[in-house]
């Protein structure tokens, strides 16, 4: 992959194509993104603890200012892999796979508290930390397929092989987004049905509504903030293995004109 | 905030973000320290004349 193979893309990511140029820029942006985030985690923080408790779920109302926004960054990284996917694919942009690769143990951070939260609130509000219906099953399944994405990596040492290969196994694995946002629309399920993303507007009651928001853009923003931090690991770790891989040519060669 | 201590699902609620904060912050740190660590081998490497295309 050279800079020359992404001469279709958007000018912004044609100028980012360089990875020297892309950590000069994570460089600048990342101090303003962590002072935004720890602001705005803040500031939801304060809110979701004012709110009232609710006439239903009484206090435990509170759990779904880090449920609900830990599985929209669940499914959030997941879409940043098939963009990065299609990067890969389509565009053959030098860091689309970095940006997917690095996506993959965040989105399973994410998929992990959502899936522990929500067991959490549905011990007191369902009386059982687990059921089999179909929105929890497939949102475990998004948990499964994150592990299996990170197993796949790790098991290629060879940056580009395992590039398209992981990119084929993303696009197959997005079947399950869709899975998971209309599973509690298409099957009697025990999981309430959507209250904030509806086509006719929000359901929940503004009290509720602004902290879950803000601590959805504080979610977000952490989301890219660790992602900027972990592309700039990734791309860390493939310049170490070009130097390794270049020192040993050089000890090669050494050794073959000194016999 | 002070009224949720002790109450009847405290220890559910506590649990929430308790999880949250370590899973985050644990993520946090592993990053941060993965970025230290490589940063520390690539300059060892670079130490040993070793350099990239663009460094030399």
């Amino acid at each position: 992959m050279t800079i020359a193979d992404t001469q279709n893309l958007p000018r912004g990511l044609t100028a980012l194509a360089n990875p020297t140029r892309f950590l000069a820029l994570v460089r600048v942006v990342l101090p303003v993104l962590t002072i935004i985030t720890i602001g705005l985690l803040a500031i939801g923080l304060w809110l979701g603890f004012s709110v009232p408790d609710d006439y239903q779920q009484g206090r435990t109302v509170r759990i779904m200012f880090v449920h609900v926004p830990s599985v929209w960054m669940a499914m959030g990284a997941y879409m940043v892999m098939v963009s990065g996917a299609l990067g890969v694919l389509v565009w053959r942009h030098p860091l689309a796979d970095v940006a997917a690769r690095a996506a993959a143990p965040l989105g399973a951070c994410f998929t992990f508290l959502g899936l522990a939260t929500g067991s959490i609130w549905g011990r007191p509000m369902w009386g059982t930390w687990w059921v089999w219906d179909a929105r929890l099953t497939s949102f475990l399944i998004l948990f499964i397929i994150y592990l299996g994405l990170i197993a796949l990596w790790n098991s290629m040492e060879e940056p580009a092989k395992s590039a398209r290969i992981a990119a084929v196994a993303i696009l197959v694995g997005a079947i399950n987004i869709p899975i998971i946002k209309f599973s509690v629309d298409w099957f009697t399920t025990l999981h309430q049905p959507a209250s904030v993303l509806r086509t006719d507007g929000p359901k929940l009651a503004p009290e509720f509504l602004y902290p879950l928001l803000t601590m959805g853009l504080a979610f977000l923003f952490l989301f890219l903030t660790l992602h900027l931090m972990a592309m700039r690991n990734e791309i860390l770790r493939r310049q170490i293995r070009t130097l390794q891989r270049k020192a040993a040519r050089e000890i090669r060669s050494a050794n073959k004109a000194s016999t | 905030m002070s009224e949720l201590f002790g109450t009847q699902y405290f220890g559910f609620i506590a649990s929430s973000f308790g999880v949250t904060l370590i899973v985050l912050l644990g993520m946090t740190i592993w990053i941060l320290m993965t970025y230290h660590a490589r940063r520390k081998a690539l300059a060892k490497l670079e130490a040993a004349g070793i350099k990239r295309a663009n460094k030399t």
